[in-house]
């Protein structure tokens, strides 16, 4: 009987992408964290507002998806304006 | 009472500062003397992920930390560069004058002295965001001022920030 070839057991799920999450803050200024939305993602005033709005009533905000390293590089930004970000995988 | 407006030039300044204040601005660097408190660290240095992603969580202690710091670091001596132009005006009070382009450094700054206060002092969510005044003035009163006193700077730099955009 030939050999057959054994299916991987470790899913590597390149296809999912990587979410920047930005939580909630009570230190952190509204306003603040509008301009700082418009100055990391280039996000229009209204968009920024919208995120930042999520943020300050539903807790956090999916501000970026895509691709990890990317993502990472996006948190970092946002760690060096002292928001509160993390990375995470979408479901 | 401190008026904060844009000079032509491109230069912020902080005009008619009364001594109060004048304490307020200079802790602003000040409040980075104290001695290190882990909630302060934890709120400025806070996590980038969960704790399953161990090897994220090492690089970023060994690489990024230390550059967040050099980056906090410098806006500080930036902002306490521009705090030794503090002009004694006419009477008690004073104005300070400092380039637009400081404006970053100045709400990085003046964030990092909210963040650290909170967190030293364990504010609620409730607390800073109440707009009672307080019965007796206690230290843990005082800073709320502080941190208070800060955020409006912070509002005021945005503004003109937004308005040169």
């Amino acid at each position: 009987m030939a050999d057959t070839l054994q299916e991987p057991k470790t899913e590597v799920r390149l296809d999912v992408p990587w979410n920047v999450v930005v939580h909630n803050d009570p230190v952190n200024l509204m306003s603040y964290v509008t301009l700082v939305f418009q100055k990391v993602f280039g996000f229009s005033r209204a968009k920024a507002q919208h995120h930042m709005l999520e943020v300050h009533c539903q807790g956090k905000s999916i501000v970026w998806s895509g691709l990890r390293e990317r993502a990472e590089f996006y948190v970092q930004q946002l760690h060096g304006y002292l928001l509160l970000a993390t990375i995470e995988q979408s479901e | 009472m401190m008026v904060i407006r844009q000079r032509t030039g491109s230069a912020i300044e902080f005009a008619e500062i009364e001594p109060l204040e004048q304490e307020l601005l200079w802790q602003i660097v000040s409040v980075f003397e104290a001695p290190p408190d882990p909630s302060v660290e934890d709120r400025l240095f806070s996590a980038p992920a969960n704790e399953t992603e161990t090897e994220f969580l090492s690089d970023w202690s060994d690489y990024v930390q230390p550059e967040l710091r050099r980056l906090f670091l410098s806006a500080r001596t930036l902002v306490k560069e521009d705090l030794g132009a503090l002009q004694q005006g006419k009477g008690r009070r004073s104005r300070l004058k400092f380039p637009v382009e400081h404006g970053e450094a100045w709400l990085n700054t003046l964030n990092q002295a909210r963040l650290a206060l909170a967190a030293r002092f364990h504010f609620t969510e409730a607390e800073l965001s109440s707009h009672k005044l307080p019965r007796a003035f206690t230290k843990r009163d005082l800073v709320l001022v502080q941190i208070n006193f800060y955020a409006a700077i912070q509002e005021r730099i945005i503004d003109i920030l937004e308005a040169q955009a």
